[in-house]
């Protein structure tokens, strides 16, 4: 007894004869398709890379302008990492000023509270209090080498990169226990290094205690905070900014961290945006060829498709089956795509992540389930851009009378 | 069993409307086997396309048992070609990338009724019938134009339908080949009273049939 097949079956092994009928055409057209799915999927995989290293690499090169009272000494630096130890507040007010400002794209406040009198380790130590807000901050958690295993919360403490506490461990600041929850990379920027970094509601159950302790000297009212620093939405200049902020709110001072590295984070994200339109023609012109060359597949092949319209079988067959064969091959070239993007990325990993690896700017990867999550999406979306190409042909060669097909010429 | 009327066919070309078949009026009784003979270019294969579901006419009705299939909607039409009719064609019409037990079974598996199994034991038991109970696994261009001719047969029957209709079925085959296609025919007319319409230019092949109709120049001949 011959081995026995169903009709969907029989229908995908014509499909994938028909592609092993043609096979120099078969491979140009996986070679077209791989080498655009390969391009998506390594630009894909790549810009999500690059968008993850900016956010704690490219921010950590610091805010673009910090927003200080206009009476604060400043020792202006590369990296705009925190505001500077002063007894001048800004009103948070500003913040919100700030925040609906036209080129602003994210405002994180802190207020740095520089004393010798907390307590910190027993002795007189100074030591530089900051308190940050996690939500909009752009500077403390992207320097974040080591962290405890959960979400940061009242009552911890993030510790400079110069500081030796280890993880978990207790501070006493002010009389209060504070739980040691990261450490920062070291930065160079002396504040940064040595700062002990507090989110503002722990600032403000600790408010009561400092008062007592520092008198008049102590962060004495609520919603004061020492400075915002900034950073600039994708295409903002800098001296516009610049200007509506000193216009808009009196009595503060801009400070202007430095312009290229501002210039490169917006470039970057121009760039990327760039990198997803350059993705979206590549899968709509991929649409175009396989529409051009199944359009001249069945013209090839009518009256094979006659003769089966001619023994029963019915037009969504007949479309399911050339979608099939398009969807199949264009998956294939995925495939294809997504092998020679990886060795591209280790191409790229050995050049251009090296340079920036060594220029101090981390690149991080994606996490492998990610990247093959990319993946699959990449061969899915080609064989659905495939079977899309393939449906007008197929939609058109089914809509034709079997007698047509039969008698056109093979 | 087939009641044509006032059969008509036009195509469009560069010349203009070309009408190939006129207005034709054709009976068949269920058992018959008749034959439609003309010379090159009469309209005898676009009537039979007509008659068999492929081709739509330009006016006229086709009556298959009862049934006027041009009225059927293209699913239904898929279904009366599908069990209804078989066709032999005059050229090799088996899908050359299927085994020849998967081309005879083919239509048994559109025909959604039965299981894979079964058709399959219907393409074996068809093509056994038809002396190529060897070939089951081969492919078309494995062999020769008289088998690849006896397995569309098969492949024409397995639906059981009530009419078979053949376009020149021996067009390109040896005398010999000829001979025992017309004798499956005629076997398959008396023993089984399945209904023949044959078209075909060659008059010694039409005379073996109960009844010859003449058609030139898109109408019926005297």
């Amino acid at each position: 007894m011959p081995k026995k097949s169903g009709i969907g079956f029989l229908l995908a092994s014509l499909a994938l004869q028909n592609l092993g009928r043609r096979k120099a055409r078969t491979l140009l057209l996986l070679t077209a398709v791989a080498i655009c799915g390969g391009a998506v999927f390594t630009g894909a995989v790549l810009m999500q890379s690059i968008e993850s290293s900016m956010s704690v690499g490219f921010t950590r090169l610091g805010a673009d302008m910090l927003v200080v009272p206009s009476g604060t000494l400043t020792n202006i630096t590369a990296a705009l990492l925190t505001a500077e130890p002063t007894d001048l507040r800004l009103d948070d007010r500003v913040l919100k000023g700030l925040e609906a400002l036209k080129g602003v794209e994210k405002a994180a406040p802190q207020l740095v509270f520089r004393t010798d009198a907390s307590g910190y380790k027993g002795r007189g130590e100074v030591v530089d209090l900051i308190a940050f807000d996690p939500a909009r901050d752009i500077t403390v958690q992207p320097w974040l080498e080591q962290h405890l295993e959960r979400p940061l919360r009242k009552g911890d403490v993030i510790i400079g990169g110069r500081r030796e506490e280890a993880l978990g461990s207790e501070l006493m600041i002010f009389g209060w226990p504070l739980t040691v929850y990261g450490k920062l990379g070291k930065t160079a920027v002396g504040t940064h290094e040595r700062g002990l970094f507090i989110t503002f509601p722990t600032l403000a159950d600790m408010r009561a205690t400092m008062q007592q302790i520092c008198g008049a000297k102590g962060p004495l009212e609520p919603e004061k905070i020492s400075g915002v620093l900034l950073e600039l939405a994708p295409g903002a200049k800098t001296q516009q900014v610049r200007f509506a902020v000193l216009a808009n709110f009196p009595g503060v001072k801009v400070v202007s961290g430095e312009s290229m590295l501002t210039s490169i984070r917006q470039g970057l994200t121009a760039l990327l945006g760039g990198v997803l339109a350059l993705m979206a023609i590549m899968f709509v012109s991929t649409g175009l060829m396989v529409s051009v060359l199944f359009s001249a597949i069945i013209t090839e092949r009518k009256r094979e498709l006659g003769l089966l319209r001619a023994v029963g079988a019915r037009r969504n067959q007949i479309v399911g089956m050339l979608l099939m064969e398009a969807g199949l091959a264009t998956a294939m070239g995925g495939v294809g795509g997504c092998v020679l993007g990886l060795l591209l990325m280790r191409v790229y990993e050995r050049s251009l992540v090296y340079h920036l690896d060594s220029m101090g700017i981390p690149f991080l990867w994606l996490p492998a389930g990610t990247t093959s999550l990319i993946a699959l999406s990449c061969i899915a979306l080609t064989s659905l851009i495939g079977a899309a190409g393939a449906f007008y042909p197929a939609w058109r060669a089914s809509r034709l009378e079997p007698y047509a097909l039969i008698r056109s010429e093979g | 069993m087939l009641s044509c009327v006032d059969l008509a066919k036009s195509y469009s070309s560069e010349r203009g409307e070309i009408e190939a078949v006129k207005g034709i009026d054709i009976e068949v009784q269920p058992g018959e086997f008749a034959s439609i003979v003309g010379r090159s270019g009469s309209g005898k294969s676009s009537l039979l396309a007509m008659i068999g579901g492929l081709s739509r006419p330009s006016r006229g009705t086709v009556r298959v048992e009862d049934t006027d299939i041009w009225s059927l909607n293209d699913d239904r039409l898929a279904n009366f070609r599908n069990r209804r009719v078989g066709f032999v064609y005059q050229f090799a019409s088996l899908l050359p990338t299927l085994r020849i037990v998967d081309n005879v079974a083919l239509p048994a598996l559109l025909h959604r009724a039965q299981d894979a199994a079964d058709a399959y034991q219907k393409a074996a038991g068809s093509l056994a019938q038809l002396g190529l109970s060897d070939h089951l696994d081969a492919y078309p261009a494995e062999i020769s134009a008289g088998e690849q001719r006896r397995a569309v047969i098969a492949r024409a029957l397995i639906n059981s339908p009530a009419l078979l209709l053949a376009d020149e079925p021996t067009s390109d085959l040896d005398e010999e080949t000829e001979r025992r296609i017309m004798d499956q025919f005629r076997a398959l007319n008396r023993e089984h009273g399945l209904t023949l319409l044959m078209v075909t230019h060659n008059l010694p092949l039409a005379q073996q049939t109960d009844r010859i109709i003449h058609i030139a120049d898109g109408r019926l001949a005297s």
